[in-house]
């Protein structure tokens, strides 16, 4: 589904490689995570599948990047932006219109979505969401969440067959993040939707993706199942990326000769773990 | 415990929208205190309240003692320290140095103290003063921002979710230097953090708001331990925290990974406390 072939890029004027020979193969369905320091390159990565970089950051590109069949140096960011749903950093940047509800249709308008199928969309895209009641608000009366929860709302409501967050749920409160990383779970298992998300919470990583990414430099420096990524946190932390608290239990236990499974990557496992070791 | 910060009976609304309602509490000085609550629960719009950017419509707030409602903002400013959500709003200088000395002089400190300060500050939170905030991480921008704060030698900081979009290591340091100023310098701090984790770490105290109503406020590992609270205000509880009490242990007992290892292995099947009991 996404096909990068030894992509570097620089931006204009920069002689540094935010990316430096970059490959990457991620197949339908897969639910992707991506990490990494400030300045990894993760929001360059993401730029590329969407064809920002290079058609909107300019800059010098070497390689191919192919997505969903499309080549975005050949490609329009305009076609990109049918097969791939992106929400990034800055979500004000990103809002087109100044209503909730207005933000949604656009996008849904915007794409060519059959007329009569919009209104159902829009509905199930603010009840996914919680944000029903922030309907005919205005998107500069919401709060940091609320604003963000639109942009992914407007994001779903397109359901692409690729979706691209790039630290997209950086201000929802605990359980919307959750709620987020569920419902693509659920796009996955229903439409095969390929997910790829750059996100510092690496507990929701471990938790809900089954393939991590840790960039450093413009490189990937790791890529591997989550699990096996996390059975080395030495090599994590190293690249300034933490592991989620209950491997870190697991690593201890570990050191006191008192486990030998494979690290816990969520709260069930971690008490499966527990209650194997206590009397 | 000297006051820092009370707030009675605060109410605060926009038209018929009612963003705070009737929120009572008190931080004392040299506390670290923590503020949670789901997304549009008012926990910016506390802050804001406090820090006298806007003004109660019922009830009221003082400030060591004196009510927002007396005071200008340009006046609280001298003692309080506000770091926004997003602080790119409030960096404006050409180069780090600038941004801190901006409007020191302004409250009335001497160019020799103001230089002082900036020096000192500079090497605490380890910036270089002749790069420009433009051109840096989003961690580092917010820690410009933290400093550009403590120049001022605020006696309260509020902290607005003030390690969003940071990696993890930009986090320890953006979380350590927030604790030792608290340590160190005794600067009140109330914050606002959606990472339960970092509440737990750094925060002794954790109060909760929910659709504008304080529901729980006590110390940080009781209040992970509310479920019901927890579940109205959108917030999952720390890793460590939730394991801990789903093993049955007391609040308090063990809530890091270090300590509950070490519990574990003293409860662990044939281990020396079996031996004993058997
Ligand atoms: N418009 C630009 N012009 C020049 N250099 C840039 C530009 N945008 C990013 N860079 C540089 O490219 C590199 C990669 O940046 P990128 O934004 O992709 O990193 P990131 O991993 O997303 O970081 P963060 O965690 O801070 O979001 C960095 O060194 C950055 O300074
Ligand atoms: N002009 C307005 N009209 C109506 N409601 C408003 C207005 N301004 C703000 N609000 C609402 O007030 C509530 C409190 O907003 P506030 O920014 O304080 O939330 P918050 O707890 O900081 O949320 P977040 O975690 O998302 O940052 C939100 O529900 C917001 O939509
Ligand atoms: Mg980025
Ligand atoms: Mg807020």
């Amino acid at each position: 589904m996404i096909e990068l072939r030894n992509v570097s890029f620089s931006y204009e004027g920069s002689a540094d490689r935010a990316l430096d020979d970059v490959c990457l193969s991620i197949a339908p369905g897969e639910f992707v995570g991506v990490i990494g320091p400030a300045g990894a390159g993760k929001t360059t990565l993401m730029h590329t599948l969407s064809g920002i970089v290079p058609h909107v950051r300019r800059g010098e590109f070497f390689g191919a990047a192919n997505v969903a069949g499309l080549d975005t140096i050949t490609s329009t960011v305009a076609e990109m932006s049918k097969t791939v749903g992106c929400v990034f950093q800055d979500v004000e940047s990103q809002f087109v219109t100044t209503m909730v509800e207005d933000e949604i249709l656009f996008a849904l308008e915007n794409f060519s979505i059959p007329r009569d199928e919009i209104p159902k969309r829009v509905d199930r895209a603010l009840s996914d969401l919680d944000i029903a009641d922030l309907r005919s608000r205005s998107l500069s009366s919401l709060s940091g969440g609320q604003k963000q929860k639109v942009a992914l709302a407007a994001a779903l409501a397109l359901s692409p067959s690729v979706l691209a967050f790039d630290e997209a749920t950086g201000e929802l409160d605990p359980a919307s993040s959750v709620q987020v990383f569920a419902l693509l779970s659920q796009l996955r298992r229903e439409r095969n939707t390929t997910i790829i998300v750059v996100e510092q919470k690496i507990m929701l990583l471990s938790a809900f993706a089954d393939r991590l990414i840790v960039m450093d430099q413009g490189r990937v420096a790791i890529d591997g199942p989550v699990r096996q990524t996390l059975e080395r946190p030495g090599r994590l932390l190293e690249l300034g990326v933490n592991c989620p608290r209950v491997t870190t239990l697991a690593a201890r236990l570990r050191d006191k000769g008192l486990y030998q499974g494979a690290p816990p990557i969520n709260l069930d496992e971690a008490e499966v773990m527990a209650r194997g070791i206590l009397r | 415990m000297t006051e820092m910060v009370r707030l009675s009976n605060v109410s605060y609304s926009i038209e018929s929208h009612v963003l705070i309602n009737g929120v009572s509490l008190r931080v004392d000085k040299g506390e670290f205190v923590a503020l949670a609550g789901e997304n549009g629960a008012g926990k910016s719009t506390l802050l804001k309240l406090i820090m006298g950017l806007i003004k109660p419509s019922d009830g009221d707030i003082l400030i060591e003692g004196t009510s927002t409602r007396r005071q200008k903002v340009s006046t609280l400013a001298r003692s309080v320290g506000y770091l926004f959500q997003n602080p790119d709003r409030q960096l404006f200088g050409a180069t780090i140095r600038q941004e801190l000395t901006f409007g020191l002089d302004f409250l009335g400190v001497s160019k020799d103290d103001g230089e002082r300060r900036v020096n000192e500050t500079l090497e605490l939170l380890n910036l270089n003063p002749d790069r420009a905030p433009t051109s840096l991480s989003r961690g580092e921008r917010q820690r410009v921002a933290l400093a550009s704060l403590f120049v001022r030698r605020p006696t309260l900081l509020l902290l607005d979710e003030p390690t969003t979009g940071l990696d993890y290591r930009e986090c320890s340091q953006m979380m350590n230097q927030v604790a030792a100023l608290n340590r160190e310098s005794g600067v009140t701090v109330l914050m606002i953090t959606h990472d339960m984790e970092v509440a737990l770490d750094f925060s002794e105290r954790m109060m909760v708001l929910s659709e504008g109503k304080l529901i729980a406020d006590g110390a940080t590992r009781s209040v992970m331990r509310d479920e019901t609270s927890l579940r109205r205000a959108s917030l999952v509880p720390a890793q460590m925290v939730a394991l801990a009490q789903r093993l049955g242990l007391a609040p308090g007992e063990a809530d890091d990974a270090e300590s509950l290892a070490d519990w574990i292995a003293d409860n662990a099947r044939g281990g020396a406390d079996d031996a004993r009991h058997s």
